[in-house]
């Protein structure tokens, strides 16, 4: 039972982790916070969810649906982040606020306020691993999130791009000085962010099975106390904290009152704020 | 008066106690996104005092709000170590904890949400706007004031001033925390009904897209923000459903190219000044 | 009144400051040289509690300093410029000498509605006596970043100066000045000494030391390399090593 539960929780985990990755690059590339990322995350779970409803085989629409939460990533750092690069800090965080809300009502306008139905098209099979049940659906939300998280991992430490990155998230001036087209790295951090929250709106959306416009406010959320967990800027930090979360979540769930579950994660969000900032892996210099 | 038109009176009166509340933690440069949390405390609070203890309105509100301003300092002492981002999250993390709480909490209905608070009338509405407008305005022309604004500028120099920094980061956090509170009660009473999702993140959102928009160097940015986006819809009225796209995009313009908002420092300044010209060549 | 003892402090590797002793008596001038990076903003920055040291003590009046917060610091008596001008950029002219009287003034809720109470008055006298003496009374109503620089740099002590101090911290007060300007900020330093302050100087205009210090503390890397009186300092090999050998480098 326990390890069923382990395994539910590394299911959900991995989706968390997802959004927390978008979140942790952005915060480490500019210091500034995404509050519209959580619905961007939405948006790919209903581009996948329309791509579904048109009988599009599940790769493919998790495909379609990344690259356009990536673009609407991308609008969000045309409009909020761009032009307010020598503002006051607050300027781009309100701006992704009211980003975030117009995202949700076009949102509701274009797919209703009422739940929608993720189709269901592919065959659900059954596993059975000794005591464990595993159903197809989390082995292919697993998988992908893990190749996923892989991917991510691998090309920000190997590639050419994925240095730049890094650099620029270290001393913009420094890595412009050294030819990095910081303007790029930017927009392309923001596509890569935005992809990933998408995937996970997709692989949430085969969660739950059906989905809200206003399911980013609190995934959102929970990506950032994952962000937080692992520490901000880190990468992996932000990969173990989506699980960690995931995985408290559902041993809440299952052996506790469901109504405990967001109370016990905010407060673990509350202590890690005030005591360890950083989180389990970042470095930041404490403000004294 | 239309019921339809106190209605709208109503609600944006609590809304420019939201904006107000916003703006008071924005004056130390905090930003608040959480401040729906405390609405909830003192709308709560006060409304299980009046409905189950029988104690009369004002005094209930007035206790709701005292009850979330002590969260405000729960709030405001450890919020003194987080700067930019981490308070904010901070703030968003306490207003969900409320929400949630007040989500599972029998006494106050759970789930089901509270029903029974009553008593809200427009003049009271207006007379708690009243009472705030002119506190801002006298804090505005004080030596408090002052230190609030040197805090804003420059912190580190404030303290080298002598200025106590921490008791007033803490202490609008405390100021911000009543309003809300305050708006919170007045809300339920006139609501009849209050539920855990009233107290949601788009609350908060919006009380800071009004100071915001409305200018957040000084009060009367809140007001008149609380007050455009509380009329706009009954403007807007064919475009109903699209109302919150154009606050988003609206907010994002604003953002690019008037930051400061609609109401400048200045503009209140020079409006001070001209009144001032015109009150003397009158009484010369 | 002002005991530096063991001073030192590090950032990361760093050590900006190392064991730095020496004492500021009551009612001097004193001068602390060096060239750049030597750590001595870094010192006004530890007096003032802007920073908490690594190790050591700082005694003023014979209480501690190093624990105490940066206003309990400034209420002890304790003011400072800095070295890039930092004004209150959204006020104007009087309020920046005003908010540093606040704290006398009991700024508390109170003050609301207290607009012409006699102490009100009596604190508005005050600072527009300063801001006379200054030079700054006709500028009063303007916004403090449009004044000019020479003018800017007088506000900051102006403002410094509404704290009632007894001991003043200036930091290159005469930099970016031409000779004009420089002649009158010494003469207004010695007024102010007149007033009975104590005043601690870091500077690099040569004139503005020679024409002003009692007595001079050279920092060199962080180490107190000499201290004396303004001529002994000039004919010091040391002090002469550690800005010519700079220049070289």
């Amino acid at each position: 039972m326990f390890l069923q539960q382990l395994i539910n929780g590394v299911m959900l985990g991995s989706t968390y982790s997802l959004i927390a990755i978008g979140y942790t690059l952005v915060m480490g590339l500019l210091q500034l916070l995404n509050i519209a990322h959580g619905d961007v995350f939405m948006f790919g779970a209903f581009l996948g969810l329309s791509l579904a409803l048109l009988n599009m085989p599940l790769y493919l629409s998790l495909i379609i649906a990344m690259v356009g939460a990536g673009i609407i990533s991308v609008l969000i750092e045309r409009f909020c982040f761009r032009p307010l690069r020598k503002a006051h800090f607050l300027g781009p965080l309100v701006s992704t606020v009211a980003f975030g809300i117009l995202l949700q009502n076009v949102a509701t306008q274009i797919w209703g306020s009422e739940p929608s139905r993720f189709p269901q098209t592919t065959e659900v099979a059954q596993f059975q691993l000794g005591p464990v049940l595993i159903s197809s659906i989390q082995i292919i939300i697993v998988v992908t999130s893990l190749l996923l998280m892989v991917g991510i991992d691998q090309f920000v430490k190997r590639t050419r791009i994925g240095r730049a990155m890094r650099a620029t998230s270290e001393n913009p001036q420094t890595a412009g000085l050294l030819g990095v087209d910081i303007d790029r790295v930017i927009v392309g951090t923001f596509f890569v962010s935005g992809a990933l929250a998408g995937a996970a709106g997709v692989l949430t959306a085969l969660v739950y099975l059906q989905i809200i416009p206003f399911i980013g406010i609190r995934q959102g959320l929970i990506g950032m106390v994952a962000m937080v967990i692992g520490g901000l800027g880190n990468l992996r930090g932000a990969m173990i904290g989506g699980l960690v979360i995931g995985i408290i979540e559902v041993m809440n769930d299952a052996y506790l009152t469901a109504g405990y579950r967001d109370m016990i994660i905010f407060g673990l969000f509350f202590l890690f704020l005030m005591f360890r900032p950083e989180g389990l892996f970042g470095t930041i210099e404490r403000q004294s | 008066m239309s019921v339809y038109l106190e209605g709208v009176l109503a609600l944006m009166g609590i809304n420019i106690l939201m904006a107000l509340s916003v703006y008071a933690i924005l004056t130390t440069d905090q930003l608040s996104l959480g401040n729906a949390g405390f609405m909830a405390i003192g709308a709560y609070t006060s409304a299980y005092l009046t409905v189950k203890s029988g104690v009369p309105i004002f005094p209930a509100i007035i206790i709701g709000a005292v009850a979330a301003s002590a969260f405000g300092i729960i709030i405001g002492v450890p919020a003194l170590r987080l700067k930019g981002m981490y308070l904010v999250m901070a703030t968003l993390g306490f207003a969900e904890m409320v929400r949630t709480f007040f989500l599972n909490f029998e006494p106050t209905g759970g789930a089901y949400g509270f029903r029974g608070p009553s008593g809200t009338t427009l003049n009271m509405i207006y007379g708690w706007v009243l009472v705030f407008l002119v506190f801002f305005w006298l804090l505005g022309r004080s030596r408090l004031g002052r230190s609030l604004d040197a805090v804003q500028d420059d912190e580190e120099v404030a303290r080298t001033m002598g200025l106590d920094v921490t008791l007033l980061k803490v202490g609008v956090f405390c100021l911000g925390a009543f309003i809300a509170g305050v708006a919170g009660g007045l809300y339920a009473h006139y609501m009849f009904y209050i539920e855990s999702n009233n107290f949601n993140f788009l609350i908060s959102a919006m009380a800071v897209l009004f100071v915001i928009l409305g200018g957040k160097n000084t009060f009367w940015g809140a007001v008149v923000g609380a007050i455009i986006f509380s009329v706009l819809p009954e403007t807007l009225r064919f475009m109903k459903d699209w109302r919150l796209s154009l606050y988003g995009a609206l907010l994002v313009s604003m953002m690019i190219f008037r930051p400061s908002g609609i109401i400048t420092k200045q503009m209140v300044r020079a409006f001070a000044d001209q009144s001032e010209k015109i009150l003397r060549r009158r009484n010369d | 009144m002002l005991e530096i003892k063991n001073i030192s402090k590090a950032f990361g590797g760093l050590r900006a400051l190392k064991k730095v002793t020496f004492q500021v008596p009551e009612k001097q001038v004193c001068g602390l040289i060096g060239p750049n990076g030597a750590g001595k903003t870094t010192l006004f920055n530890l007096i003032t509690g802007i920073l908490p040291p690594t190790e050591g003590s700082i005694k003023y009046l014979g209480s501690e300093l190093t624990r105490l917060p940066a206003n309990e610091i400034a209420k002890m008596g304790i003011a400072r410029t800095f070295q890039n001008i930092r004004l209150f950029a959204t006020m104007t002219v009087m309020e920046n000498v005003m908010v540093a009287q606040n704290f006398r003034a009991q700024a508390t809720i109170t003050s609301l509605v207290r607009f012409s109470s006699a102490r009100e008055k009596r604190f508005q006298e005050e600072a527009n006596t300063l801001l006379k003496k200054m030079g700054l009374w006709e500028k009063r109503r303007e916004q403090s970043v449009s004044l000019a620089y020479g003018e800017q740099r007088r506000l900051e002590i102006a403002r410094a100066l509404a704290l009632e101090p007894r001991l003043l911290l200036l930091d290159e007060p005469a930099a970016g000045m031409n000779e004009a300007e420089t002649e009158d900020l010494l003469d207004r330093i010695h007024e102010i000494r007149n007033m009975g302050k104590t005043i601690l100087l870091i500077e690099h205009d040569m004139d503005v030391v020679m024409g002003i210090c009692d007595y001079v503390h050279v920092l060199n890397f962080g180490e107190l390399i000499a201290q004396g009186t303004p001529s002994e300092i000039q004919a010091n090999e040391a002090v002469i090593e550690a800005y010519l050998g700079r220049e070289e480098g």
